[in-house]
């Protein structure tokens, strides 16, 4: 499909190219569906590899073994390996996680983990919401108690992406009128993990802490850095999900064009129908709409991460992507008629897979509110 | 001369939007209709007196010939002056075709009454049998020794009572193997004999268009712009610009503010049903603004717009439209209220931007027409 031209840098089409490379190379529809609701739901060996490319990196200083290179990059990889529905959790872990960690200011146990998730070493996973719907605008009930060279946590976690094969977990607590990040191996004595099954074949971990005593090194960030941390990591990974919505629905799109082109009915091919092409623009006026409120959120996130208008443009990225992925997906079902409502087409995988993105970090009501209440006047 | 395009953007922003502060009139700025030619060309006569009548044109010309970047410029701060629209279809529409498929004899008949606001020009594109199916327009011009002779009518011709001078498109080859091949492009005088004007009132109560008669109107053969039956090609030619113009946030942005005026005066922010759908219609004016903004950049860099730019028209058209609905609705039983209302000290007219929005899905190619043009052109979806 003919893309309107945005002005992308040679470097950001070669990156896309690479991408979409090693999409073809190391993935397909049918290792996807081998990896659904199965543990970890992923491949460690092909997220080496994607280490090796520098992806978990990607974002990371060069100190670290990282790329340094910023989120008009990391998009580019998130849509690529998003069109292709790649189950690894590569936002979760190298976007949400890793920016977490690098926002801190525990520099000693920094050095220590973020080079390995650059090499692919350690996955890690942020756990830091507790109740549906909650993105932050309360205090954890998750407690962490400080003391003697320690810290003990007791609480419970949700809908913690990339939990299931992670190594660690960084988990915010409330520790007296703050928060606090502490770092929690997976085998920390206390901590427990449960999985629970979400749409796509991947997996939201539910964590329970009884007791668990991590000593006080574990702790990445007091008060008064943590939570800033945690909502510029937060600020950052919805617009990657957004951009992983974007391209699952450019691809949902095209194999919707695809099969209007050569589904014959009533002896012409459906795509020759008028109301199914004026809703197949429809469809297209809202992805392109959905690219270019990406690209607004990822200039906003990379250049000016500490402006007021930053928030709003967030906001209207992932509200946009979230409604414009459901939108498509939904309409490919319509179009592809009762194929694309069986279990062997892949119009099913893209449906779920934009279910899934669409309810994390905040679904589209959720960013619409946002938006309301952080676009100034002036910001239209 | 001026070289403006050696004065940096900012710097040229500047001095455009200083000027246009100081001399446009307050009473002519954010109006919710098309000016009338007295009204506004006493405006036209100063740019024109200023040199800045014609930023597209070359100096040679009398024009600005100024970059794609500093147009825009000149169009934003057109915009964020409230300035009204005039009848610049000899600037944007005549003047660049005469220039380019005119006779050196048609540019100096021309050109240089367009920038001295003696000749305002019309379009006759649309028929009363003719809208979105346009190539199977009727009115036809017959070779008469050395005149054309004219018969027929157009229709939906804006401003055209304001108009010296109208751009036509005529039938010449009722034969022509296909619709488009048989027709011609020419300039007529609207003083010529045998034609006549029937202002039409529209859902607003202004009258901005009217039908347009010809009887057995003779123009002289020079009449013609090109070759014979070339016209199609003509007008196609002038349409890409258009609908970046017609796709502008300016009007959907202004139907919100007033949107905006009405939700505050009447406190229905915190009504959270309604907050939802203000919220979203304000963040779908902002992604028009980027969508805008990515079409613009295009032309900043001199790439031709593709057939895609057709998505803006109909997206900034059909959220111009659900504005006006939705401000037609917060106003409750005002919602019916001809002409100014009063909202808490705020006067708004609520169905100004209810009936404004209704023709933009329908002028400069139907909303359905763009669908079509998409589905084809851009999605490469078949034909029959």
């Amino acid at each position: 499909m003919a893309d309107i031209d945005d002005g992308r840098t040679d470097e950001r089409r070669m990156l896309a190219a690479s991408v979409a490379d090693f999409a073809r190379r190391a993935t397909d529809m049918a290792r996807v569906r081998k990896w659904r609701g199965v543990a970890p739901g992923f491949d460690r060996a092909l997220w080496r590899e994607m280490a090796a490319l520098g992806w978990t990196g990607l974002l990371l200083p060069e100190r670290f073994g990282g790329m340094a290179l910023g989120f008009a990059e990391m998009a580019e990889v998130s849509r690529g390996l998003a069109r292709v529905l790649m189950p690894e959790p590569l936002v979760a872990c190298a976007v949400l996680a890793a920016r977490a960690l690098g926002h801190c200011d525990n520099e000693a146990l920094g050095a220590e983990l973020l080079p390995r998730i650059a090499a692919g070493e350690l996955i890690a996973a942020l756990a830091w919401q507790e109740q549906a719907g909650d993105l932050g605008s309360r205090a954890p009930v998750t407690e962490a108690a400080l003391g003697s060279g320690r810290v003990v946590l007791n609480g419970a976690k949700r809908f913690v992406a990339g939990a299931a094969g992670a190594d660690g977990f960084i988990v915010s607590a409330r520790a007296g009128a703050g928060v606090v990040l502490v770092w929690v191996p997976a085998a920390t004595p206390g901590l427990s993990v449960r999985l629970e099954a979400m749409a796509d074949g991947r997996f939201a971990g539910r964590l329970e802490l009884a007791d668990a005593r991590l000593p006080e090194k574990h702790i990445l960030a007091p008060a008064e850095i943590a939570q800033s941390a945690l909502d510029r990591a937060v600020s950052e990974a919805t617009v990657m999900a957004a951009a992983e919505l974007l391209g699952v629905m450019s691809r949902t799109l095209e194999m919707t064009l695809d099969y209007l082109r050569t589904r014959v009915q009533f002896g012409r091919s459906i795509g020759s129908f008028q109301a199914l092409q004026h809703r197949a623009v429809d469809l297209y006026v809202q992805e392109q709409l959905a690219s270019v409120a990406l690209a607004d959120a990822v200039s906003a996130i990379d250049d000016r991460p500490d402006d007021p208008t930053t928030a709003a443009a967030v906001s209207r990225a992932k509200a946009r992507c979230s409604d414009a992925g459901s939108l498509i997906t939904r309409q490919a079902i319509q179009m592809h008629g009762a194929i694309g409502f069986t279990e062997d087409s892949d119009v099913g995988l893209y449906v779920k897979r934009a279910l899934t993105l669409s309810a994390w970090l905040g679904n589209s009501a959720y960013h619409r509110r946002r938006f309301a209440a952080t676009a100034s006047a002036d910001a239209q | 001369m001026t070289d403006w395009n050696a004065i940096g953007d900012d710097a040229f922003r500047e001095e455009v939007r200083r000027f246009f502060e100081t001399a446009y009139p307050q009473e002519l700025r954010f109006l919710p209709r098309r000016l009338r030619w007295s009204e506004c060309k006493p405006w036209y006569l100063t740019l024109a007196r200023k040199g800045w009548i014609a930023p597209a044109w070359p100096k040679e010309r009398g024009g600005m010939a100024l970059s794609p970047s500093k147009q825009i410029i000149m169009a934003e701060e057109t915009e964020r002056a409230g300035i009204g629209r005039m009848p610049d279809q000899g600037i944007t529409q005549v003047g660049p075709t005469i220039m380019r498929y005119g006779t050196e004899a048609q540019k100096q008949k021309y050109l240089k009454p367009i920038l001295d606001g003696e000749h305002v020009w019309c379009q006759g594109y649309s028929e009363p049998n003719s809208g979105s199916d346009l190539a199977s327009l009727q009115t036809s011009a017959v070779r008469e020794g050395d005149v054309y002779v004219i018969n027929g009518s157009k229709i939906w011709t804006s401003m055209s009572m304001d108009a010296t001078h109208m751009y036509i498109l005529v039938r010449t080859d009722r034969n022509a193997p296909k619709k488009q091949e048989g027709i011609s492009f020419m300039l007529l005088d609207m003083t010529t004999p045998g034609i006549t004007l029937r202002p039409i009132r529209n859902i607003a109560g202004h009258e901005e268009f009217a039908q347009v008669f010809f009887d057995n109107v003779r123009t002289p053969a020079d009449s013609l712009v090109g070759s014979l039956n070339q016209g199609w090609t003509i007008a196609k030619a002038l349409l890409g610009f258009e609908r970046l113009g017609i796709g502008s946030p300016r009007r959907p942005r202004y139907a919100f503010t007033r949107l905006e005026k009405v939700a505050r005066g009447r406190g229905l922010l915190d009504d959270p049903a309604f907050a939802d759908r203000f919220a979203q219609l304000r963040l779908d004016l902002a992604d028009l603004n980027s969508l805008y903004g990515r079409y613009v950049d295009q032309v900043r860099r001199g790439e031709t717009l593709g057939p895609d730019v057709s998505i803006l028209k109909i997206w900034s058209m059909e959220l111009y439209q659900r504005i006006a609905e939705l401000l037609v609705e917060a106003a409750d039983e005002k919602g019916a209220f001809e002409g100014d209302v009063d909202f808490d000290d705020e006067e708004v007219d609520v169905l100004a931007p209810f009936y404004m929005s209704r023709p933009g899905t329908i002028y400069g190619g139907s909303n359905e027409i763009q669908r079509n043009i998409v589905a084809k052109d851009v999605l490469r979806l078949p034909g029959k």
